[in-house]
């Protein structure tokens, strides 16, 4: 068999495109994989006209695309969507294969696991091919982000994980690459018995956390909502986004949809600035895919230090005024 | 309607110890609880039980302690309890613990009409275990429920998924994993925990019960193997900066010069 088949398999999901970039960022890594695998990166694709989605996913950095192209597979069915794929994976044997933790992906790769008698980890927040076994190292939260499980399926395949959102980056766009794009013929599906008779959007304004470039973080150091506010103002002057930690959330200083951390969002921006955190595991989860974290606390030894690139010590009350200050003057 | 609510015991998080040589967590003297999201199906099957009748059964797969939780669901109000025990069950991942739990379900007489697991745990959270046991009964899911409705024969339910609230309609027999808005969950009172202590018995099966060989239950009947636990990583050669107000501002206006997310202060803007 090609070997680009049997290789790294990601579960292309291409809801919401321009928000939801966890296909994207699962290529990336996957290619990361498949090289030290000497494999391919291949992107499974489900869908009614989808062919766009899948020169997206070469641009992206995919080897190959499989495309199931039928207006029977419009809606994401975790029925369907099982038997199409575990027929595929029968036939082309991937070592590995990856999905979103997004609520489809945790709701039909357990199933899917399942049926093909294969092992299955949940929410990775990192994966890593062991150089002696060529084993697939999924590294998992436990026990509320206070541990890190390291799990591995020796003989069983394919690897299979669901993967947390923004834990990995995407590849840019380059028009210039070449893949292969596969149609296999697909069989008719029995009607689903699980019948989505309506879904209505409940996103409340657009807060895009996993997409923000600069995301300015305030827990409960910042004392009250007045001064929770002031972090709105940091954000537009730097273009970013506002989000928050569960006590700041739970003191109704800021939306469910700004939670960060485990329970909450992670995001995937170049800066966070975290103000009046303390660092909880839970929370880190959430802010550790930035690519520098600076802190504000006041609290010399509060833990959110031991993960930062710059920590400042400092009350953010007094520092908060004076930096807004700075940045209206030169902006 | 019969229904059966899968519960799990889980160690009360904060106080958690692991064993480094087998890689599985020490539950002796560390408090037990029901998973909050079983609590949460219990909750659900009593109040379905009201509206439709019949019969609930709370079914727990663990070590001989797990008994306890069993317990507490009599007292809640469960009509049986089955107790899926034996050292081959030891080391389960989920693969392994969605087959036990499956062919328990398979021996009930009638089969039951609705499943009912937490959407995760608190303890490994991986949330595969209801998803896999409707898989290897062969039962449609619906996954993190907060609305369960009957019309007629069909199930009418409410779940939030990637921003949508779905309304979702699926037959009976099926497999709900419950999310905690679904309802709130009441305290047990005491009285009835004792009474619950006196009155029924407890249904204990092991794997030769189950018609079970023991290279398919346990750790060797599992495709996963935690390898290593370990506490997540710090990052190194963090500045850490203290100072007068301003001297903060400006470490911190310098650092965002450096990432180009502010231009430099003489520079054209
Ligand atoms: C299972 C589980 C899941 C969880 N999931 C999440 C999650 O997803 N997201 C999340 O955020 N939390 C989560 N938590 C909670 C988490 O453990 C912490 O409690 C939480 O992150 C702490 O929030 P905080 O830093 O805002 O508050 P605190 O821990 O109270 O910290 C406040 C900090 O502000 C500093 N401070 C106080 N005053 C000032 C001042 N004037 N200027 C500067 N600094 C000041 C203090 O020194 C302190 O370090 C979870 C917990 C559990 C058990
Ligand atoms: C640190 C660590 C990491 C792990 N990682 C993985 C992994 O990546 N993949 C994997 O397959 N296994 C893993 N396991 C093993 C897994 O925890 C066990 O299989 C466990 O018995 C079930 O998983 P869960 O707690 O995640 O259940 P979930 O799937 O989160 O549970 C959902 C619901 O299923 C029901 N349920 C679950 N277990 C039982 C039970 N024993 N009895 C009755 N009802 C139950 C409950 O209703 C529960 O609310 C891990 C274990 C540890 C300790």
């Amino acid at each position: 068999m090609n070997k680009t088949f049997g290789g790294v398999w990601i579960f292309g999901d291409y809801r919401d495109y321009f928000q939801n970039r966890i296909t994207l960022q699962l290529i990336a890594k996957g290619r990361e994989l498949a090289e030290t695998l000497n494999t391919g990166t291949t992107v499974v694709l489900l869908g009614d006209q989808i062919h766009q989605y899948a020169m997206e996913y070469v641009a992206h950095g995919a080897d190959t695309v499989i495309v199931a192209d039928h207006q029977n597979l419009k809606e994401y069915e975790v029925e369907k969507y099982t038997t199409l794929l575990a027929q595929w994976v029968k036939s082309y044997q991937p070592e590995i294969f990856l999905a979103g933790a997004t609520s489809f992906g945790r709701e039909f790769f357990p199933r899917l696991a399942k049926r093909l008698r294969t092992g299955l980890s949940a929410d990775c927040v990192d994966l890593e091919v062991d150089p002696e076994s060529f084993l697939l190292v999924q590294t998992t939260p436990a026990f509320g982000g206070e541990l890190l499980a390291e799990v591995v399926t020796p003989d069983r395949r394919p690897q299979m994980a669901t993967v947390h959102p923004g834990v990995f980056r995407e590849l840019p766009h380059n028009a210039e690459s070449v893949g292969h794009i596969i149609y296999p013929e697909v069989d008719v599906f029995p009607e689903p018995r699980v019948k989505i008779v309506r879904s209505k959007p409940q996103r409340t304004g657009k807060v895009s956390l996993e997409d923000a470039s600069v995301v300015i973080a305030g827990g409960k150091g910042l004392g009250s909502k007045e001064q929770f506010e002031l972090l709105y103002e940091l954000a537009e002057l730097l273009e970013g986004e506002v989000g928050a930690t569960r006590p700041a959330v739970l003191s109704g200083w800021a939306g469910e949809d700004r939670l960060l951390g485990q329970t909450g969002k992670s995001v995937n921006a170049k800066l966070v600035i975290s103000i009046g955190t303390s660092g909880a595991l839970q929370y880190i989860t959430g802010i550790q895919g930035a690519e520098t974290v600076i802190a504000i606390n006041r609290n010399p030894d509060a833990p959110v230090f031991r993960i930062v690139d710059l920590g400042l010590v400092a009350d953010a009350a007094t520092v908060l005024p004076i930096l807004l200050e700075t940045l209206r003057r030169r902006l | 309607m019969n229904i059966v609510v899968f519960v799990k015991q889980v160690p009360d998080v904060p106080n958690i110890r692991i064993d480094e040589q087998r890689m599985t967590i020490i539950r002796e003297g560390v408090e037990s609880i029901i998973n909050p999201l079983d609590c949460v199906a219990l909750q659900a099957s009593l109040e379905l039980r009201e509206r439709e009748g019949g019969c609930i059964t709370v079914i727990s797969m663990g070590p001989p302690q797990s008994e306890e939780a069993l317990r507490e669901a009599l007292a809640a109000g469960a009509d049986q309890a089955i107790l899926l025990t034996d050292s081959a069950f030891a080391g389960a991942d989920t693969l392994a613990t969605s087959h036990v739990l499956a062919m328990a379900v398979s021996k009930l007489q009638p089969f039951p009409d609705l499943l009912l697991c937490g959407m995760q745990t608190i303890d490994s959270d991986t949330g595969h275990v209801g998803p896999q046991i409707a898989e290897e009964l062969d039962l449609p899911q619906v996954c993190g429920v907060n609305e369960i409705h009957m019309d007629g024969h069909l199930l009418v339910l409410k779940r939030l998924s990637e921003g949508f609230l779905d309304t979702i309609r699926v037959p009976l027999p099926a497999l709900l994993t419950v999310s905690k808005d679904l309802c709130p969950v009441k305290n047990l009172s005491l009285g009835a925990v004792e009474a619950a202590f006196s009155q029924k018995d407890i249904i204990r099966w092991a794997a030769h019960d189950l018609g079970l060989q023991p290279d398919e239950v346990g750790l060797k009947g599992s495709a996963t193997h935690v390898r290593k636990l370990r506490p997540p990583a710090d990052r190194t050669g963090g500045r850490i900066v203290t100072g007068s107000p301003q001297f903060i501002v400006d470490a911190l206006i310098h650092k965002l010069e450096s990432m180009s997310i502010l231009d430099e202060e003489d520079g054209n803007e």
